[in-house]
């Protein structure tokens, strides 16, 4: 019989402790109710701490249905916690903002606007020239991939092609901090290698917070400083690993680094064991 | 070069034209009737509708209220039905009004109207913007319903305020559902504006139409028929065209554009 661990003591922080200069985004005992047809309450999060340091990479790891995008709508100010507080940068999260860029699992690009146009979108609402923001927006479109594609509107795209736009659209505003729900899901196994890599490129460059939710385990340690591992029903944090790899990380060397396959193998294995506890249960 | 099946694709409606003309005109030859003149009599009537000027004036005075009626309504119905469908409070103030309004012909409307705002103008234009609006506050509301949360919530990450949410994300992803809406209003528009001048019968093409019945001119009669049906046919296809380009990008195939018709 395994315990399993409900938290790790050293990044929860109790509310009456100091907050370090770095954090960027708080998250204090936030738990988030659904009222739902079916069962009449049905509790998504239940009393999530976590801390996001400025300019870290974190990602989210849990099973389907964990609430890892209903974590990430409360930090994105889209979605009000039932109970505790979300902050960025010491201010309580009350709604969107441009300092936080969702990248959403649904895509929600703009149908009307073509590739290029869908790009352009934020920038021009930032009030960038249209000439400067339209350069910008071709070079981002190149970057993920779409060169060529530029007018065409979402319904002639792939899955994964819109996956692509949606990224491009929120970096173009440049966020300070990159709320990514499973951005790189409906891509081909080449394609995702090539653009965890540009992600990886313009995050060490830009040192952007980014907040990724994922359900790979190998993206999650490849990419990340830290891996927060959910459990099911209620939502809740299991535990934290801080991924102690060294940056810049090229993929060709960290596959072979023996320290990467043993996160890996770790945490697949708290899955699995997360898994029975889930079926005894 | 356009192949066989598009000449026959864009000949149809003539065809079928032509086609409901020769059974009228064979339906005619047979019942023998005076008030049934045969297709060739009632379109040998229409050059003379057409150059008498009184009866052009009358026809422009229809087509006047008509765009009217159809722009006032369309005007207000896009807003409001847009707000109804993203502000539950808006809808539930308007929705029992508009559930009330809906099942009443607009028509049996006018002898109320025509009490309080006399037989001109305003009163039918006002019909017509009742026929107009219910139609486009129901596709909007329905559209507006319908747009995906995350496009909202994407927009307000970028910055924009709800009011310009409203204009910049829900108008133009409602844009397909409104234009809909708009097409029954059109068509809707035609038929209150004959509707409202054939009770209250002062001037319009309405009006035409139930004098030449009263005088028992039926060639006359049915030459009014065709041309407001002339009418309808051209509004609905000219709406069509507008609205297949400016929403392009919601067609289920998107054409390539093979020719340049
Ligand atoms: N608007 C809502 N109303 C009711 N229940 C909701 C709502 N949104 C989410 N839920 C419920 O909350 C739980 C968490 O949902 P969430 O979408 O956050 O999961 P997830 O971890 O992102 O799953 P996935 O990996 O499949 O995307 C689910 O059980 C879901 O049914
Ligand atoms: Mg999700």
């Amino acid at each position: 019989m395994k315990v399993v661990p409900s938290r790790s003591s050293e990044w929860v922080r109790p509310v009456t402790s100091q907050k370090p200069a770095s954090a960027i985004i708080e998250i204090d005992r936030v738990s988030q109710v659904f009222q739902t047809s079916a069962r009449k309450d049905h509790l998504a999060l239940s009393n999530i701490s976590l801390t996001v340091d400025e300019g870290a990479f974190v990602s989210i790891l849990g099973p389907s249905g964990c609430g890892k995008s209903t974590l990430l709508y409360i930090v994105g100010g889209f979605v009000s916690p039932t109970s505790g507080v979300a902050k960025i940068k010491g201010q309580a999260i009350t709604g969107p903002g441009p300092d936080r860029g969702p990248v959403f699992q649904e895509f929600a690009l703009f149908p009307w606007k073509t590739v290029l146009g869908n790009v352009m979108y934020g920038p021009r609402q930032q009030g960038v020239r249209a000439s400067e923001a339209e350069a910008q927006s071709r070079s981002l479109i190149e970057m993920v991939g779409l060169k060529g594609y530029e007018n065409f509107y979402p319904k002639e795209l792939s899955g994964g092609m819109k996956q692509r736009v949606a990224l491009a659209r929120t970096l173009a505003y440049h966020p300070e901090v990159l709320l990514m729900d499973e951005p790189f899901g409906a891509l081909d196994a080449h394609t995702r290698t090539r653009l965890q890599n540009d992600l990886l490129n313009i995050w060490e460059r830009d040192r952007k917070t980014v907040l990724f939710v994922t359900h790979s385990v190998d993206e999650a340690v490849f990419l990340s400083d830290k891996v927060v591992m959910m459990s099911k029903s209620p939502g809740r944090i299991r535990q934290v690993i801080d991924i102690d790899l060294p940056r810049p990380r090229r993929r060709n060397e960290l596959l072979l680094d023996p320290r990467y396959q043993k996160y890996v193998v770790d945490i697949e294995r708290m899955f699995d064991e997360s898994d029975e506890v889930g079926a005894s249960s | 070069m356009m192949s066989p099946a598009a000449v026959l694709k864009r000949a149809a409606p003539v065809l079928a034209c032509i086609g409901l003309l020769a059974i009228w005109q064979a339906a005619a030859l047979l019942l023998k009737n005076d008030s049934f003149p045969t297709a060739i009599e009632a379109i040998r009537a229409i050059p003379d509708i057409l150059g008498d000027k009184e009866a052009l004036i009358n026809i422009l005075a229809s087509l006047r209220r008509m765009a009217m009626g159809f722009g006032i309504a369309v005007l207000f119905s896009i807003p409001l039905g847009l707000l109804m469908g993203r502000s539950r409070a808006v809808a539930a103030f308007f929705n029992p009004l508009l559930m009330v309004i809906y099942p009443v012909p607009k028509a049996a409307l006018m002898p109320i109207i025509m009490l309080w705002l006399g037989v001109g103008d305003i009163t039918k234009t006002l019909v017509i913007f009742l026929g107009v609006s219910l139609p486009v506050i129901y596709h909007s509301f329905e559209g507006a319903k319908a747009v995906e949360e995350k496009m909202l919530w994407s927009g307000a990450a970028m910055g924009l305020s709800s009011l310009q949410r409203l204009v910049r994300i829900v108008l133009p992803a409602a844009l397909p559902e409104i234009l809909t809406g708009c097409r029954t209003g059109l068509v809707l528009a035609l038929i209150t504006m004959i509707t409202s001048e054939m009770i209250a019968r002062q001037s319009g093409a309405g009006n035409i139409l139930f004098n030449a019945l009263d005088m028992g001119q039926y060639d006359t009669v049915f030459a009014m028929i065709i041309i407001v049906g002339a009418m309808g046919i051209c509004l609905d296809a000219i709406f069509e065209r507008i609205r297949a380009r400016l929403v392009r990008w919601s067609e289920p195939q998107f054409d390539m554009p093979l020719s340049f018709s």
